[in-house]
């Protein structure tokens, strides 16, 4: 089948390597440039380059049998263009299929526009699973009403439902809001194990203990179940924000899902408190060593990682600040030129090596959960530091053992 | 030579202007308007962003005329000159009230421009949510703990400019009695983690404001861990840095201001930097430069066409030659709620005096009882007494041309309430015969109508530029020093003494009625 992938994000290159993999003809109508963050993503792109199924243009058919449109959330108006010349095609079996995540509204605009009923598919597939997200997904939701584009979509993803039937038909108004709820429910819990990791430092209990004691309660479960130093990225404030919105337009009182986003942005500052607190509000000569900046492993994005608060506020406080993650790359250092000042950025040191970041330094921060911190030399971290101290963001490590090496300790919420 | 500056009953245009009054007194206001149907033309001036009427005064060209005489037979222009050019014209404490230098952006003194650079930085750090507290959580409240001049000038300023306040600024609150109820009240409310005060002490030995940044403080030590700690909670405002220290203010958290500033015109220095945490640096020095331009228009206009001359002249020639009794403040914009009170200290704290400089008495009447309100409030308050009372009262009525908003209900309140404030003043002015007593408005009180352009930090600094010039000129031609206030010492004494008779619960050589009310609260005391 002739297929047509409107974007250039990771969800869009993921799709069309995936749907050219199952033997589709797939022009990507963007370009690849984020594919080397996510793995496995170079190589699938390029195979099916190389078999000839895929390519990238900007010419495409409007007469093919999908349209699939993979912008990100905040690229609305591309996708009424789109729809837009589409209305110009004749194919009477053409099938439009909406995988963006976009504003409320939009999608019933780009049936106006197109004169096409369509499909909403949302991907929830997160950053750094991709791939497997959309091979083997635990659910697709169909939101649509137009019984031969619900035919058409069954068999185009029939390849990614043969275990068991995972396929959930239901209204496109729920299929959006099915989308936006996932991320509202998860981020929830997430603020609200952050909240419980404050109880639980007051009370002298460890939140890991808790969390293996909620977990395992049926109704509860283990997934996102972590306290940390909150959630990275956009999407999950974007979709707060926006049923936020939806429940209360005239933003007069504070709802829950926006007390969700101040508890998650006021989580990110946690390490930077807790050194505060240790060097009683004086850190004017203090190296500070960040381990790890990205908001998640396995991904080179900042976009709203806690680190950036983390080093605002240190260096804010005359600190000197030495970091090491292993896919740091220009869009942290454009981020220094356009958050610090000259005179910061001199006290912001990157190193290759993640001992090197280390050396003198006034406490360790383990900031990102990336697997090769996950068992440190401690002696080795002993000898380059100047004060021992290791503050654990992501709650990798046995405390005790932590402390057994006479290194003070802090975690999120024990 | 030394020109030779008469005090007012002995100039010549004293006397031409009380020939005038006797006419004056016997004619109604309306007939004035009757006779010259270009009467707004004629009394009327205007600056960039302020029109001043003055038609509805009962005023005519030759007591216009007479009154610039006394103005320049008092030595106005000198005095204006020795004003801006700092000398100590405050001669009962020997400063100078070199306010005007404190809004010279163009060429500040350099320990002026070096507490900007001060200020500057920390409305940054609080702004960027980079002043922490003893959590490290950044600050969210601002407490000013000031009385008088530390007080009402930035709460009357950040009242009125609220809407300008950009979303990362943080909550300002203001504390001045020192029953601490304002306080207290406030404390249950905020998080002390996120809670910054401002102690703003011109002396920093005030006893209002010192009493209440202990309780403050001791608010603070239960919750942060170190002394240190609790530091980061304070910030110091004062022209004693050496008491500042003593209390434990830390030197980053120190500013500074100096002993010509006086306390009333004190908004214009670091005690304005509750201004500056609401509306940013520039939003403060927008302030200041509005002010500036009436300072400039003050010192270099000539007379019959100067607003702060010809609104103190009038106000002269209504104290001293019509008899009038009060002065009402009646801005048309709810946001100038506290200006009335601001004018409040800045008029009758200055002038509010009976001793000419060279310490006689003086023969004349000076400073008015001077009041005020909202106008659409104060219409349903004592417009009244205005309307029908025997009371002869002058007033101001202030008006901003533009609205709040462009939708169509905003304008139709904004056009409400020009319309009422129009009604007003023309109302008091014009009056209505009746044969019914109760329905008959004798009209004759006279008013001022300030027209500004719109209320913004810009405006306002203007506007109460231009009361503290009219202020000093009514001083100028009155022969009385405006910027000391020495009457408000005794007062302070005598409650250290009444203090200390609390405490050994003694009424010995007190007078029967304060010894007969502490009696009878010591025996409710008991009671309870």
């Amino acid at each position: 089948m002739k297929i047509n992938v409107f974007g250039t994000n990771i969800s869009a290159l993921v799709c069309a390597g995936c749907l050219a993999e199952t033997g589709n003809q797939v022009v990507l109508v963007g370009h690849r440039e984020n594919d080397r963050s996510e793995p496995g993503l170079v190589k699938l792109l390029d195979t099916q380059i190389d078999t000839g199924r895929l390519t990238i243009s900007n010419n495409y058919d409007v007469e093919s049998d999908y349209q699939i449109i993979s912008f990100d959330s905040g690229q609305c108006a591309e996708g009424k263009l789109i729809a837009k010349e589409l209305a110009q095609g004749k194919n009477p079996n053409r099938c439009v299929i909406i995988r963006s995540n976009f504003t409320m509204g939009t999608v019933k605009e780009i049936e106006d526009l197109s004169q096409i009923d369509c499909v909403i598919n949302p991907d929830f597939a997160s950053d750094g699973q991709a791939i497997l997200g959309f091979i083997r997904p635990d659910r697709i939701i169909i939101g649509s009403r137009n019984n031969e584009s619900l035919k058409r979509f069954k068999r185009l993803f029939a390849p990614f439902n043969r275990t068991k039937n995972v396929m959930i038909e239901m209204s496109p108004e729920s299929a959006e809001l099915t989308k936006y709820a996932t991320n509202a429910m998860l981020a929830t819990r997430i603020s609200l194990m952050n909240e419980l990791a404050l109880a639980a430092e007051s009370l002298g209990a460890d939140i890991e203990e808790v969390r293996q004691g909620i977990g395992s309660d049926n109704r509860i479960g283990f997934c996102y179940l972590y306290a940390g130093i909150g959630f990275g990225g956009t999407h999950f404030g974007e979709d707060l924000t926006r049923i936020q919105k939806i429940i209360n337009p005239s933003d007069a009182r504070e709802g829950l899902l926006e007390a969700v986003i101040r508890t998650n942005e006021q989580q990110k500052q946690a390490l930077f408190r807790k050194v505060w607190q240790h060097f009683d509000c004086q850190l004017e000569d203090k190296t500070i060593t960040l381990w790890g900046v990205s908001y998640k492993a396995n991904s080179n994005s900042i976009e709203g990682a806690p680190s950036l608060e983390l080093i605002k506020a240190f260096i804010n406080q005359g600190s000197t600040i030495q970091i090491f993650d292993p896919m740091l790359d220009c869009n942290f250092m454009i981020w220094m030129r356009e958050n610090l000042s000259l005179e910061q950025q001199k006290r912001v040191q990157t190193v290759t090596e993640m001992y090197d970041a280390a050396k003198n330094s006034d406490a360790l921060c383990v900031v990102t959960e990336w697997q090769q911190f996950r068992s440190p030399d401690l002696e080795k971290l002993k000898t380059l530091m100047k004060t021992p101290m290791i503050l654990d963001g992501r709650n990798l490590y046995d405390k005790e053992w932590i402390e057994e090496n006479q290194f003070t300790y802090y975690g999120i919420g024990r | 030579m030394v020109k030779r500056i008469q005090q007012m009953i002995n100039t010549s245009a004293y006397s031409n202007l009380n020939q005038l009054s006797h006419a004056a007194k016997e004619r109604h206001l309306k007939a004035l308007f009757e006779k010259d149907s270009e009467r707004f033309n004629h009394f009327h001036v205007q600056m960039d962003g302020l029109l001043f009427d003055f038609s509805k005064q009962n005023i005519d060209a030759d007591t216009l005329d007479e009154l610039i005489d006394l103005a320049t037979e008092c030595g106005l222009t000198d005095w204006t000159e020795k004003l801006f050019s700092g000398k100590k014209i405050n001669h009962t404490e020997n400063r100078a009230a070199w306010h005007t230098a404190l809004r010279d952006l163009e060429s500040p003194p350099p320990e002026v421009a070096k507490q900007w650079n001060k200020m500057e930085a920390l409305v940054h750090q609080v702004h960027s949510q980079q002043l922490r507290g003893f959590s490290g959580k950044p600050i969210s409240d601002i407490v000013n703990i000031g009385v008088g001049g530390s007080d009402l000038g930035p709460l009357m300023i950040t009242h009125a400019l609220d809407k300008d306040k950009p979303s990362y600024a943080p909550d300002i609150h203001f504390v001045s009695t020192l029953d601490a109820r304002q306080l207290q009240k406030l404390l249950q409310t905020l998080d002390p983690a996120t809670t910054l005060f401002i102690v703003a002490s011109k002396s920093f030995s005030t006893i209002d404001t010192l009493s209440l940044a202990e309780t403050a403080k001791t608010w603070l030590q239960q919750y942060a861990p170190s002394e240190l700690a609790v530091m980061r909670h304070f910030i110091g405002i004062s022209t004693n840095p050496v008491k500042m220290t003593e209390w434990g203010i830390l030197p980053e958290y120190q500013l500074l201001f100096w002993e010509w500033v006086g306390g009333r015109f004190s908004l214009w220095s670091t005690i304005g930097l509750s201004i500056a945490l609401k509306l940013g640096m520039s939003g403060y020095k927008e302030m200041l430069a509005g002010a500036h331009a009436m300072d400039q228009h003050f010192k270099n206009t000539p007379f019959d066409k100067n607003i702060p001359v010809l609104l103190g002249l009038i106000g002269v020639w209504n104290v001293n030659f019509l008899d009038l009794k009060a002065q009402a403040i009646l801005p048309y914009d709810s946001r100038l709620k506290y200006f009335a009170s601001y004018l409040e200290q800045l008029e009758m704290e200055s002038n509010g005096k009976r001793t000419h400089r060279d310490g006689t008495e003086v023969s004349h009447r000076t400073c008015p009882i001077l009041w005020g309100e909202v106008g659409p409030n104060a219409q349903h308050a004592f417009y009244q007494l205005l309307h029908q009372g025997t009371e002869r009262v002058m007033s101001d009525f202030i008006l901003f041309a533009q609205g709040q908003a462009l939708s169509k209900r905003s304008k139709f309140h904004q056009n409400l309430n020009i319309a009422n404030c129009l009604a007003q003043s023309r109302a008091m002015m014009i009056g209505q015969a009746s044969e019914d007593l109760h329905k008959n408005y004798p009209g004759g009180q006279v008013s001022n109508t300030l027209l500004l352009d719109q209320l913004d930090a810009y405006h306002l600094g203007m506007l109460v530029a231009l009361y503290e010039h009219k202020v000093f000129v009514q001083s100028v031609i009155w022969d009385i020093n405006p910027f000391d206030q020495w009457g408000v010492e005794l007062g302070k004494k005598l409650a250290i003494d009444i203090l200390e008779h609390i405490e050994t619960q003694s009424t010995e050589q007190l007078d029967s009625s304060t010894a007969g009310i502490l009696k009878n609260i010591w025996k409710q005391n008991n009671e309870n």
